[in-house]
């Protein structure tokens, strides 16, 4: 019985999006069997992104999605496979429990994958997140979580 | 004299499972430095405030949520 997934991989963004094809296909042979020769239902590239925090010494990452339906036995290998990978920095396997399909929201996952030369895209994203965290959020709860935040850096340094 | 309990900000929006890709959102119920509000601040449902913590937890190992926010590198 296979069961819906969902994998994250975070790529080393030093590869072209065609050589992390090439990656992703020789890591899903694992999870491909005769009964399951097409495993892989979806596959989306976010393109590169900077990272909340550096990750195995790297800023920025290329991130892929994909959903399949796979074995549970067969993950094991597929991760001792992604482990073995040094162009992967960073992988996530879920199990997809009614996740919304995966058409990217146009504004903020296709603009990084499109100008992927340009860090500017994912970096402005990042920016913005704080503000809306403040505003949409009560006001009266921003500061009482702030105080403590402020006082404990006051202490430290 | 009791405050009317606040209504779930996802329920509101027909949402059924939060996603943990969705950096945008998780945000919105983190303080500033990072950390996740408890449902007393969100006003969420059980549910879905038990969601928000996977998907934030998430979010975090994928380096799309900061552990903490503006800790130098």
């Amino acid at each position: 019985m296979t069961r819906p997934y969902e994998f994250v991989y975070i790529f080393d963004s030093a590869l072209e999006e065609s050589q992390i094809d090439e990656h992703l296909a020789r890591l899903h042979q694992v999870i491909t069997s005769p009964d399951n020769p097409n495993p892989v239902t979806e596959t989306s590239h976010w393109g590169r992104r900077t990272l909340a925090y550096t990750v195995a010494g790297k800023e920025v990452g290329h991130y892929v999605i994909v959903r399949c339906d796979a074995q549970p036995d067969s993950l094991t290998e597929l991760e001792r496979q992604i482990k073995l990978e040094p162009a992967v920095l960073r992988h996530l396997i879920v199990l997809n429990e009614g996740l919304a399909p995966l058409t990217p929201d146009e504004a903020e996952t296709e603009a990084p994958a499109t100008a992927t030369e340009t860090e500017a895209p994912a970096t402005a994203a990042e920016t913005e997140a704080p503000a809306t965290a403040a505003e949409t959020e009560a006001p009266a709860t921003a500061a009482e979580t702030e105080a403590p935040a402020a006082a404990a850096e006051g202490g430290t340094e | 004299m009791r405050r009317r309990r606040k209504t779930c900000p996802i329920c509101e929006n027909s949402i059924r499972h939060i996603d943990y890709k969705d950096e945008r959102t998780l945000s919105r119920f983190t303080t500033e430095r990072g950390k996740i509000l408890p449902s007393r601040l969100t006003g969420m449902c059980a549910r879905h405030q038990r969601q928000l913590g996977t998907a934030v937890k998430r979010a975090r190992f994928l380096a799309l949520l900061p552990y903490i926010r503006g800790y130098a590198r």
